[in-house]
């Protein structure tokens, strides 16, 4: 009895880890399609479409790993400069001007990002952002060519940049672990995990 | 439900006036507490103007885009969180206010019930700013996690604004 009140009571002091994993487990049952995306309109449409791309998701939750990872101001720049720049490669692809690689360069983007956690890489800031920021179009660009014509626009395009943001925030909350050793470790671990399924991307097995 | 109910809701009803609203409440709010009462007039001046122009029969006009355009561009200074003249934000309400207006065109049938409705528009529209601005206010107090949280909203609303402006542009409907 009095271990079962040691254990709750260390969980209720821990709740907010305890709720960032809850919440990435829940985030990650979702099956992985690998980027078939979603033809239904409206905000759960919208909401929906960034979760059905396995290696959309990874390389979301890894950016915010790896803010998390880096400390502030990286920890919270990255949420907010991410879906502006993202944006901006969804103009592009929604206009129609072509990008060469998207589809290699998001599996990219899993490797790298993975790796920069799995190896605790601390890069200066402006670095970090523009690596950030040049995945972020190859994102942007593959989800704009893919967004269905649908009737309501506004709430579509909504519920996919708040899909695709909590996913960063999914990512940072996880990231906090970090704060602790063996949280460190897991942390570093998911990291890795994330660089191995953009290897399997890459290599078709994804 | 009367014609002033509907009008009441009619703000909150279309996600572009959500997105607009929200943009401008949480640039109002970040500013400072003595400038805000400037920008919520502009906005009430504008809005009542729009809602005129509407009551005038200006009938169809470009107003939607213009509101998603000033929607991202409200939400991409909140994302920077930079204080800005008095002039520019109240500017910046101003037209989010009138281009709201323009685009809540009353569907009522007759006269009273359609001068109901802009009449509930307008005081729900302003009514609702002025209760994100006091929310965002509020959260800014709390500390940086409440600015920060406000930024990336800011950056959310920002950028699903970009989108829809170029899925219109895509398909031929902007402007």
């Amino acid at each position: 009895m009095a271990r079962l009140r040691s254990a709750l009571s260390l969980l209720m002091d821990r709740w907010p880890v305890v709720t960032a994993a809850a919440a990435s487990i829940l985030l990650f049952a979702v099956p992985a399609l690998a980027h078939t995306g979603s033809s239904t309109g409206g905000f759960v449409g919208g909401f929906a479409h960034p979760l059905f791309g396995s290696d959309h998701v990874v390389a979301m939750v890894a950016v915010g790993l790896w803010g998390a990872f880096l400390g502030a101001p990286t920890i919270w720049l990255l949420p907010i400069l991410f879906p502006l720049v993202m944006a901006f490669g969804g103009v592009i692809g929604i206009v129609g001007v072509p990008l060469p690689g998207v589809e290699t360069a998001i599996a990219v983007s899993a490797v790298v990002l993975g790796s920069m956690v799995a190896l605790a890489a601390r890069p200066p800031l402006w670095i970090a952002a523009l690596l950030v920021g040049a995945f972020a179009i190859f994102h942007g660009h593959a989800h704009g060519t893919e967004l269905p014509p649908g009737a309501d626009i506004v709430a579509y395009s909504v519920g996919f940049v708040v899909a695709t943001g909590l996913l960063h925030l999914t990512g940072v909350a996880v990231g906090l672990l970090a704060r602790w050793r063996a949280g460190r470790i897991a942390v570093r671990t998911a990291g890795g995990a994330i660089a191995l399924a953009g290897v399997a991307f890459l290599s078709g097995l994804g | 439900m009367n014609g002033f109910v509907v009008g009441l809701l009619h703000p909150l009803a279309l996600p572009a006036h959500v997105l607009a609203l929200l943009a401008l409440g949480l640039l109002i709010g970040q500013q400072a507490a003595g400038r805000r009462i400037v920008s919520l007039a502009a906005f009430v001046i504008g809005v009542a103007a729009g809602l005129t122009a509407i009551a005038s029969g200006v009938g169809q006009t470009s107003a939607a885009d213009v509101l998603l355009a000033v929607a991202f561009a409200n939400g991409a200074l909140v994302a920077m969180a930079r204080p800005l003249p008095t002039l520019a934000c109240a500017l910046l309400a101003a037209i989010t206010g009138v281009t709201l207006g323009l685009d809540s065109p009353p569907e009522a049938i007759s006269i009273a019930v359609a001068t109901a409705i802009l009449l509930g528009t307008g005081l729900g529209a302003s009514l609702a700013l002025a209760a994100i601005v006091a929310g965002t206010s509020y959260i800014a107090s709390l500390g940086d996690w409440g600015r920060i949280g406000a930024r990336i909203l800011g950056s959310w609303i920002a950028a699903s604004a970009l989108l829809v402006l170029a899925l219109r542009f895509a398909r031929g409907q902007l402007f």
